[in-house]
């Protein structure tokens, strides 16, 4: 017996309340944490966890998923045997039936039909984690599970653990048996199947509105929460890029925050998640705020709870204050100036 | 193999010894530099940045950790399918092991890579310096003054002529003769240890220098007076812009301290000649609500709950509360624990800090302090 996983990933997903965000990519490859990407943390967790092939199913706007990915090589997936491997939907008018769309697997099916490992692990690409998946496997196995789903406090997360060849049984008579996805498959009371429940402990966020991505960003500034989710051993590994270190200026002044790398500060940050590459000018005020990669905040700005995108320009001067409970979104790659305030 | 154009060859197999500690297991071009790097980063991002693909890395000194990290050159843009970068260890023939014995014996000691790729010139660079150099406009140079060699030079400043090897030229950049280390310069025009030969040329020799008996096997000392004897073309190439032999712990310290000025000339962020190294993937810097950071150099995996100011901090380190670093530089993964004051230090990496440490030079002494582990056992 082989005690090996397929990796799955589900970036099919469109949140409405993340549509800010999404405009020009999908909601797995939204920027977090300064310098990843949603899916890094599920992606990683599979590496982490010994996952050697790791399929991905995107949908819409995937162009930057791709791009973030490349071969796959920042996860060590780009192989000879096995590796990273994408498997965008044919026709995006396929309707959405939830995390796992066995007609999407059924359109790659081969994919499935040629690994030789002997368990698939489905998950969604918008969780905020950092998950050893062994004992979820020592778990299905033992307890002699045909499908497994993953729960943190007592919620579904979107994460199911099956046999590869019961995956393709279950795809192949979909149309008998009215299943569209993983989902209804753990959700149908009568079926003759053995579903089991696994309580995942330890800290876990979906980011599906723009509320739960802002504070699961600030959450970061607990090092109980940091903790739990940069481990050293089991790194979230990322697209890297050769940023020097960040530059603190004279006159910087910078606390409670979480700054990545190629960053130019001279400006005071406050409570606030700081992306590659941002530049902030002399005399300005960041506080709650996020700010994504090489945005650019001119000398004298105060931005409160503002949620930045990336590439933004900010001209001098400029103010814009929200609140925490609805911070305000910028999209990518637009100049705001002072005319805002008006 | 493909005809090149121009092959570089890399010398890195250089001890520095006066470095102490910090090499004690490591090759000097290996030992971190600037928050991020490591010494070699600078000479091996400089040949991509020229369109130099094609690299060879002499390696002889404790090369374990230089060797994994070069790796196949990913980081570099150097793992090319023709050429890409080479590591070129000593190895050993039927009858001797041949150790390089000198910067012109390895080069002899690796005709044979030279040779399968024919190259018109080769460029022989040192991985002990911080510079950003277009080795291509220097090439250009070469060629357009019809020189057998042409030698990369900087101006120093006179009374610190006596500590390089200094070229006499006349004044159109002719090289008439070499000084090695001169009690009384007669030229301040330092050789940056950056050659370029006329391929041909350069073998001829080597392999004339290999078979005098006595020689010291070295550039500055026996090939290029061998040649200015047999009056080949020698020209100086005066190179203007930031340039740092780092050879002592002072020299370092002085090297990351620049990165801090405003005036630095060495723009690590200038994105059109980036520095590129291995990434260490670690997660953002963690700024504490105690924390006071002022003109500093920070990189990823930092977790910052202390003072820091005017300093170069690597990845991966810890300043715990209640601490204060100035004018220092703390190499990768060391934890300063709380209550400390550390000035004018290098921290090596690695390194457990005690809590309330003090470390600073002792009043009037300009030497800076190079924290070693064992200084805690």
């Amino acid at each position: 017996m082989n005690k090996r996983l397929i990796g799955i990933i589900d970036a099919t997903t469109f949140h409405e309340e993340l549509k800010e965000l999404a405009v020009h990519r999908s909601v797995a490859a939204i920027p977090f944490a300064g310098r990843y990407r949603l899916i890094d943390f599920v992606l990683s967790n599979m590496v982490n966890s010994g996952v050697e092939s790791v399929g991905i199913f995107p949908k819409f706007q995937y162009r930057s998923l791709m791009d973030h990915l490349g071969s796959g090589r920042d996860w060590d997936l780009n192989r000879k045997r096995d590796g990273l491997f994408f498997f965008p939907a044919p026709n995006s008018d396929n309707p959405y039936f939830g995390i796992g769309s066995l007609e999407h697997f059924a359109d790659n099916i081969d994919y499935l039909k040629r690994s030789t490992q002997e368990y698939a692990l489905i998950a969604n690409a918008y969780t905020v984690f950092n998950m050893d998946f062994g004992p979820l496997l020592n778990y299905h196995i033992e307890s002699g599970c045909d499908v497994t789903e993953v729960r943190h406090q007592n919620k579904p997360m979107g994460i199911y653990l099956i046999k590869t060849s019961l995956l393709i049984e279950l795809i192949e008579t979909r149309h008998e048996t009215g299943y569209l996805s993983i989902k209804d498959i753990t959700s149908d009371i009568n079926s003759p199947l053995k579903l089991c429940q696994y309580e995942y402990v330890g800290y876990a966020v979906m980011i599906n509105s723009i509320k739960e991505y802002y504070s699961a960003n600030m959450d970061l500034l607990k090092p109980e929460i940091w903790q739990q989710l940069f481990i050293k051993e089991m790194p979230i590994l990322t697209k890297v890029k050769d940023e020097p270190p960040t530059n603190y200026l004279k006159g910087a002044m910078v606390k409670n925050s979480i700054v990545a790398n190629g960053g130019l500060i001279e400006g005071h940050v406050e409570n606030s998640i700081i992306a590659r590459g941002v530049r902030i000018g002399k005399g300005a005020v960041i506080k709650n705020s996020i700010i994504m990669q090489k945005s650019q905040i001119g000398e004298n700005c105060v931005l409160d709870s503002v949620i930045l995108d990336k590439d933004v320009r900010i001209e001098n001067g400029t103010m814009i204050k929200s609140s925490c409970d609805s911070p305000y979104v910028i999209r990518k790659g637009t100049v705001q100036g002072a005319w805002i305030n008006s | 193999m493909k005809k090149k154009r121009c092959v570089a060859m890399l010398l890195a197999g250089g001890k520095g010894s006066r470095l102490h500690s910090l090499t004690k297991d490591l090759a000097k071009p290996a030992v971190p530099f600037g928050g991020k790097y490591r010494i070699i980063d600078f000479t091996l991002s400089n040949c991509t940045n020229s369109r130099i693909h094609t690299v060879g890395v002499l390696t002889q000194y404790q090369p374990l950790e230089l060797n994994s990290y070069i790796g196949i050159g990913s980081a570099w843009d150097l793992d090319r399918k023709d050429g890409g970068v080479t590591v070129l260890p000593p190895y050993t023939e039927s009858s001797e092991v041949k150790w390089y014995s000198g910067t012109a014996s390895a080069i002899y000691q690796n005709i044979k890579y030279l040779t399968q790729y024919d190259p018109e010139y080769v460029l022989i660079l040192s991985g002990d310096h911080i510079y950003k150099m277009d080795y291509e406009e220097m090439l250009e140079y070469h060629i357009e003054k019809n020189a057998d060699a042409t030698i990369s030079v900087i101006e120093v400043p006179w009374d610190e002529a006596s500590r390089f090897g200094i070229m006499n030229t006349d004044t159109n950049f002719n090289i008439t003769d070499f000084d090695e280390k001169p009690k009384n310069p007669r030229n301040n025009l330092a050789s940056m240890g950056i050659y370029i030969f006329n391929w041909k040329v350069l073998k001829e020799y080597l392999e004339k220098d290999e078979a005098t008996d006595g020689s010291s096997h070295d550039f500055g000392k026996d090939i290029i007076p061998l040649m200015l004897g047999d009056e080949k073309k020698l020209m100086a190439y005066p190179f203007k812009g930031y340039w740092k032999d780092v050879g002592t712990v002072k020299s370092l310290w002085e090297a990351n301290m620049d990165l801090l000025a405003d005036d630095n000339e060495l723009h690590l962020f200038d994105h059109s000649w980036k520095i590129y190294s291995v990434n260490p993937n670690r997660p953002p810097q963690y700024i504490s609500p105690e924390a006071q950071v002022s003109e500093c150099l920070v990189n990823e995996g930092c977790i910052i709950e202390g003072d820091i100011e005017k300093s170069v901090i690597f990845q991966g380190v810890t300043v715990e509360k209640g601490t204060s670093v100035k004018q220092s530089v703390i190499m990768p993964d060391a934890v300063i624990g709380k209550n400390c004051f550390i000035e004018k230090a290098i921290v090596s990496a690695g390194v457990h800090v005690p809590d309330g440490s003090i470390i600073r030079p002792e009043e009037g002494e300009e030497e800076i302090l190079l924290v070693s582990e064992e200084m805690f056992q």
